[in-house]
């Protein structure tokens, strides 16, 4: 072992490069400024790199002591420093940075009960003129002022004996006006009128038992229907034989409805019917 | 700047009482509106209207 430990250290050379203990290597004679062999790839320059200070600006040197850096001057870096970061994204906020506009805005107090006044008027306008509109069609539709002062007609009905039938024309149509007797009273209220095809009682269709008032348009396609004729004692419609009795009721044919009642009124002092 | 206030805080705050107000008003607007305009219409043609001039052809019995 001995033996092979002193051959050992015949052998081993002192190290040529030996490290400080500030861990910068010691390299007493190490040529600092030695060039560089021929590069094939410089492209024939020759001389000291471009991007080395100049001498007089520092560098190494060898002194007694050994090889020492100074440096005389601070020269500007021979490479671009600049620094890079991996990312590039812009830095993260908390809440967005909106810029001050407090400066530009007015006064919300002040203004606020005028905006709002304007809004209101504009509505007001607009309702207004809404509520026209429809009004003003709505009257389009109503009957004019010369339709109105025909459509009331006067009938004396002191003029009607009893038993008899009357025609009369309202607002275009024949309207048929009837002094019952006291048996076709009697016989329009005892029939059973809730069997009939439109149930109507005869207390329903007349404000005096004698006096039956009703437009004389058959319900069914508009004829007129004949009076004191059909199987009841009542009307008879020629055109499809519909058949009604002496309170107008639908009672045979195809006539859906019963005559209709027309708004009417007596009025007691003279004996008069007014229709309309 | 208190009345701008006081018309906010009555009318405007609510909603509900401001459709009220702009419905109110806008029966107010349109009863007066025809009341003036008919108004300037018999002040415009006045002596020519029937109501005028009825009373030279019609006599009261």
């Amino acid at each position: 072992m001995a033996t092979f430990q002193a051959v050992k250290k015949a052998v081993a050379l002192n190290p040529t490069v030996r490290t400080l203990p500030s861990g910068i290597p010691f390299a007493p004679l190490l040529n600092a400024a030695v060039r560089a062999p021929h590069d094939p790839h410089a492209h024939g320059e020759s001389g000291p790199r471009s991007d080395v200070a100049p001498r007089w600006a520092g560098g190494p040197s060898l002194r007694s002591s050994g090889l020492v850096t100074k440096t005389y001057t601070s020269v500007s870096p021979s490479v671009n420093v600049q620094q890079r970061f991996i990312s590039t994204s812009a830095v993260r906020k908390d809440a967005p940075d909106v810029p001050d506009f407090s400066h530009y805005r007015t006064n919300p107090e002040s203004n606020r009960a005028l905006s709002y006044f304007m809004v209101g008027s504009l509505g007001v306008i607009s309702a207004s003129a809404a509520k026209s509109s429809v009004s003003e069609f709505l009257q389009s539709m109503a009957a004019s002022a010369d339709v109105l002062a025909l459509a009331k007609v006067e009938v004396d009905l002191s003029t009607i004996p009893e038993g008899k039938n009357v025609i009369i024309k309202w607002r275009g149509k024949p309207v048929f006006i009837r002094h019952r007797t006291q048996s076709e009273i009697e016989e329009a209220r005892s029939s059973d009128w809730k069997t009939f095809r439109d149930p109507q009682s005869d207390e329903d269709r007349v404000k005096k038992p004698e006096w039956l008032v009703m437009l004389g348009v058959c319900t069914h396609l508009g004829c007129v229907p004949i009076g004191e004729a059909g199987d009841y004692g009542g009307w008879f419609c020629p055109c499809h034989g519909s058949h009604y009795d002496i309170s107008g009721r639908a009672r045979k044919g195809p006539a859906p409805l019963n005559l209709e009642v027309p708004q009417y009124e007596f009025s007691e002092v003279d004996e008069k019917l007014v229709i309309g | 700047m208190s009345v701008s206030s006081a018309l906010y805080n009555t009318f405007f705050k609510r909603n509900s009482v401001f459709v009220g107000t702009v419905f109110a008003g806008a029966f107010a607007f349109g009863v007066g509106f025809d009341i003036g305009v008919t108004k300037f219409y018999d002040a415009w043609n006045k002596g020519k209207q029937w109501k005028d001039i009825r009373h030279k052809y019609v006599t009261e019995e």
